[in-house]
């Protein structure tokens, strides 16, 4: 027949297009994308706030951090001089700071000029409401041995003012710089601590970078341990280096696994070797998947990739159609045998659509990815096992193992027995009563922390780092809009009073804000009020031998300083450790944040931005947790829609009452899976539900190939078996992932494929009889398959089944 | 901390060595176990004709530690020992340690204590001159910060420290003056007690 010739030539073209376009968008390397955060919802704010969130992550994703520990002090500082030479031969860091090598001069320039402005609130309270206190403070320090190192000289600071401002950089006191070598130090419980910051040329959302990082860190920490040393880690690029190493070895021992035990399957069904280029859809549909997915996103992400893994058992499903029906025959011919299930392979192939391309109307962009991959896949598919496949099998006298149809129909006879005995509806009772217990002890849990694996050795040492350091950066900041810097400082003021309180009653670590770098006018206002009477209280200064003339002349020069304002002290060098909290005018204003340092309390952080002009809490974590809660309704929706939609189509060859069976039983299944992972104590996920989803779709599938009937009940039985098997054996495999979502997901997965099948021989025509021997029903899909299958070619008449056999011989 | 480094440099040369006599230095000021008397510091300001002075009492214990206790113009007392720089309150002694550089010298300072020099040697050039009875020890610093905050630190002796100074990057000075240290044998009750809690 011409059609059986043009058709694999057609593809041929097709492929060869395929071929030529991912090559084309391999040009330049992979089009991986690793960030699985990447993948979440874009934040529901304005430009501002996702301008701010970008502020707050960047040195979340391209900072590392290091603490590296020894009992001797000396020793620490050698250490990270070390670890800090080997990083930067290997310029993947765009800055390195293990030690201060500041500029005094810079910083002495600033505090001559604005030291009365750079004050910290501690020092302005004592100054305004205890002067003498002040005073007597600063003139024991004149003889104080042991204070700490002035920058200013006295003859430029006789009131101390410079000396106190100068605290302001260094406001959390643990970490101290060594005279010496300008390292930076820790001491705790006998150790010595350096701290070394790296800031790396590429993100984390590079697709070497991590890796490279990880392996420094790695590298440094040997040198470290070497030398009797401890080197703490702490940083984005570890997490993502732990998810892609994760998600390279998933893909290849999931991805592998699943490929190798379906080629056995395959070998030992049907004992044929040939039979393995039915494994050419699964390639052509991982490599449509891909490709449409860089078509459409400019990038495929590699989580897509471990999810689309899973299209290799739905991908082989198609072959298997018409393979199977080899046990009903003994001639079984390729191109027949493909007429005959021609109807059942198209719809099927709708149904999964359907299933698959409900996911993209969900807002989540990781899941109309996975949508994009798995649809494009499923056509190529598709057309791969009806376009090539056949002419590839041509020819190919198939003798499948009869152990399996024998298996096959001994459990039908069970099955036929079990239901002579108790009849449908008291099993389908009991199915009730379990899947009324699962569901009632089912929860519902979404944490997007579950999208990273576990990694409890990174946590462990970013605890530790956040107890040694009391840096714990948290996701949460907030974000303060006013009309200019005056008004921005008043409000960030008016928190900073509200969040001291959250601090001292334990919700906090601690808190920065540009208030604390530049206090607000007005309160700098009583300041040069308070300075004014400071001459009543300066006597023992002037006992101490220093000149009145030299104390009269410093404090009208401070008087008669103009003001600092907010931009003038954050372009000095005490302003660097705010920078990235301001960010700058624009037509409506200007906006700062404040960054907290965790663990936070959510409900006092939002009690402390109550009723505050301009003062937004952002919360990204837990706004997008609240989204994966509400677009779990939706899917539930879009399961419904989706089940209405297949329900529609089926009907077509089915008639609605049949069609109803066809959709009703994967539906069961799914709620039976649902059961069951109440009865597990396993949380309902947004991915497990979708998990569910999808298990409609791929159900639908199964209690299709059951209802088309071809080749009798034990053959389609045998079929789904098969194709249930293969799917179960990439989608089970996905439950040894160590992404949680992921795993959550296989699980869902593998049970929905389960019920699935021992639910399929319900939506057999014959068991509407109560039994399988009825070979009298004819049906719409009778009607519309007859033409296709045409009984003289194929051998048989379509329905005759477990008499086949012997029609046959 | 110009202070807290001249006092580094007056136990530094109990611990440091080199060619000459530093070996001999070292250990010809590490004898004594018990060191006290009167210590004079005064203040060279370039805006100023006079020095600020002061003047004091330190007791300094190899065992415990030193007490620094400043007398006039006004009245403090320190305490330095392995827990960090301490200063008497009413209330008793307060830590001071965390509170700004402060606490770091007290532990280079206590580096130094117990001989633990390699640190000090790498961020200053010694050089030693004179004999065992009248030595001159000059310390200059070799990082880039130490150097933005002072140019040199000299130590002269005999027996025993006697003065050391220390000339500011920015030109003003400290002179240190121990005139009349006395080697002891043993802490007084009062001694005891403030090295004690």
């Amino acid at each position: 027949m011409p059609i059986e010739r043009y058709l694999p030539r057609l593809f041929g073209v097709l492929l060869l297009a395929l071929l030529a376009l991912t090559a084309w968008q391999w040009r330049n390397g992979p089009p991986l994308a690793t960030s699985l955060l990447s993948l979440l919802p874009h934040g529901a704010g304005d430009q501002l706030v996702q301008r701010a969130e970008q502020r707050m992550q960047e040195p979340l994703n391209r900072e590392v951090l290091l603490l590296i520990g020894h009992p001797q002090r000396e020793q620490a500082i050698e250490l990270v001089r070390q670890v800090a030479e080997d990083w930067r031969t290997t310029q993947r860091f765009e800055r390195l700071q293990w030690r201060l090598d500041a500029d005094l001069s810079a910083l002495r320039q600033q505090l001559r000029s604005s030291r009365l402005d750079l004050l910290p609130a501690a020092a302005r309270a004592q100054l305004i409401e205890q002067p003498e206190a002040f005073i007597q403070q600063r003139a024991a320090q004149l003889f104080d041995a042991f204070a700490g190192y002035s920058l200013l000289p006295l003859e430029q600071d006789w009131l101390g003012i410079g000396a106190r401002a100068q605290q302001t950089l260094n406001p959390q006191q643990r970490i101290q710089a060594d005279l010496g070598s300008g390292a930076l130090l820790l001491q705790d419980q006998g150790m010595t601590w350096t701290l070394l910051r790296a800031r790396t040329r590429d993100g984390a959302f590079d697709l070497q970078a991590p890796a490279e990082i990880a392996a420094a860190v790695h590298r440094a920490r040997d040198t470290v341990g070497a030398q009797g040393g401890q080197l703490l880690a702490a940083s984005g690029m570890l997490y993502a280096a732990a998810g892609q190493a994760t998600a390279a070895r998933e893909i290849s021992w999931i991805g592998g696994g699943a490929l190798l035990a379906t080629l056995l399957l395959l070998l030992l069904a049907y004992r044929r070797a040939r039979v393995l280029v039915s494994l050419l859809p699964v390639g052509v549909a991982l490599l449509a998947g891909s490709s449409a997915c860089v078509l459409l996103f400019g990038q495929v992400n590699i989580m897509t990739l471990v999810l689309g893994t899973s299209l290799i058992g739905v991908a082989l499903d198609f072959a298997q159609h018409y393979l199977s029906k080899s046990w009903g025959q003994s001639n079984w011919h390729s191109w027949s045998a493909l007429r005959a299930t021609l109807p059942g392979l198209s719809l099927s192939l709708a149904t999964n659509l359907i299933g698959y391309l409900a996911l993209a109307f969900t807002p989540f962009p990781a899941l109309t990815q996975v949508a994009v991959f798995s649809a494009a896949g499923l056509i190529a598919a598709y057309l791969c096992a009806v376009c090539l496949l056949p002419a590839w099998l041509s020819g190919l006298r198939l003798s499948p193992a009869p152990a399996l149809l024998g298996g096959s129909q001994r459990l039908l006879a069970w099955r036929a027995a079990l239901l002579a005995k108790t009849g449908s509806g008291p099993l389908l009772g009991l199915l009730a009563l379990f899947c009324v217990g699962g569901l009632l002890q089912l929860h519902s849990q979404n944490d997007l922390r579950q999208w990273l694996g576990q990694q409890p050795q990174l946590l462990a040492e970013a605890q530790q780092i956040a107890e040694l350091t009391g840096q714990q950066p948290t996701s949460q900041f907030f974000l303060v809009r006013a009309a200019d810097p005056q008004q921005l400082l008043q409000r960030q003021a008016a928190l900073s009073a509200r969040l001291d309180q959250v601090v001292a009653s334990d919700q906090l670590r601690s808190y920065r804000s540009l208030n604390q770098l530049l206090a607000p006018a007005s309160q700098r206002l009583a300041l040069r009020e308070a300075l004014q009477a400071l001459p009543q209280h300066w006597q023992p200064l002037l006992a101490a031998g220093i000149p009145e003339a030299a104390l009269r002349a410093e404090l009208e020069q401070l008087l008669d300083t103009p003001p600092t304002n907010l931009e003038q002290a954050l372009a000095g060098p005490f302003g660097e450790g705010w920078r990235p909290l301001w960010l700058g005018r624009s037509d409506s204003g200007v906006a700062g944040l404040i960054s907290l340092q965790g663990p936070a309390d959510m409900p006092s952080l939002r009690a402390a931005a109550e009723g505050l002009d301009g003062v937004q809490l952002v919360d990204r974590l837990g706004e997008l947790n609240g989204l994966f809660a509400a677009t779990q309704l939706s899917a539930a929706e879009l399961k419904l829609t989706s089940c209405v939609a297949i329900l529609l189509l089926l009907s077509l060859p089915f008639g609605l009452r049949g069609a109803l069976r066809v959709v009703c039983l994967p539906l069961l299944a799914a709620l039976t899976a649902l059961a069951c992972l109440g009865w597990l104590g396993q949380p309902l996920t947004l991915f497990s539900l979708f998990g569910l989803l999808l298990i409609t779709a791929i159900g639908v599938d199964y209690t299709i190939l059951m209802r088309e009937n071809i080749g009798g009940p034990a053959v389609s039985l045998l079929g789904t078996l098969l194709a249930a098997l293969t799917s179960w054996l990439s989608f089970g495999l996905l439950l040894v992932s160590q992404t949680p979502v992921i795993a959550n997901f296989g699980l869902a997965v593998s049970l929905g494929l389960f019920f699935c099948f021992l639910l399929a021989p319900w939506a057999s025509p014959a068991t509407r009889r109560g039994t399988t021997q009825n070979t009298d029903q004819t049906t719409v899909w009778d009607e519309l398959s007859r033409p296709m299958a045409n009984p003289s070619t194929y051998g048989c008449p379509p329905r005759a089944a477990p008499r086949l056999d012997k029609d046959c011989q | 901390m110009i202070r807290a480094l001249l006092l580094a440099g007056l136990l530094l040369c109990a611990s440091l060595a080199q060619a000459f006599d530093l070996e001999q230095l070292s250990a010809q000021l590490a004898k004594p176990a018990l060191l006290r008397g009167p210590f004079i510091q005064e203040k060279h300001l370039r805006a100023l004709p006079q020095p600020l002075t002061s003047k004091g009492l330190f007791v300094l214990s190899a065992e415990h530690g030193l007490l620094w206790q400043l007398r006039s113009p006004l009245h403090l007392d320190y305490r330095i020992d392995a827990n960090g720089i301490a200063r008497r309150t009413k209330q008793g002694w307060q830590q001071q340690a965390g509170q700004d550089s402060a606490g770091q010298q007290s532990r280079l300072f206590l580096a130094v204590l117990k001989g633990d020099h390699a640190g000090l040697a790498r961020d200053f050039e010694l050089h030693l001159g004179g004999s065992a009875d009248a030595w001159q020890l000059s310390l200059t610093p070799r990082s880039l910060l130490l150097k933005q905050i002072f140019s040199v630190i000299q130590i002269q002796g005999g027996a025993l420290v006697e003065r050391i100074e220390l000339q500011e990057a920015q030109g003003d000075s400290t002179l240190l003056r121990l005139p009349d240290s006395q080697t002891g044998n043993s802490l007084s009750e009062q001694e005891r007690n403030d090295f004690a809690d």
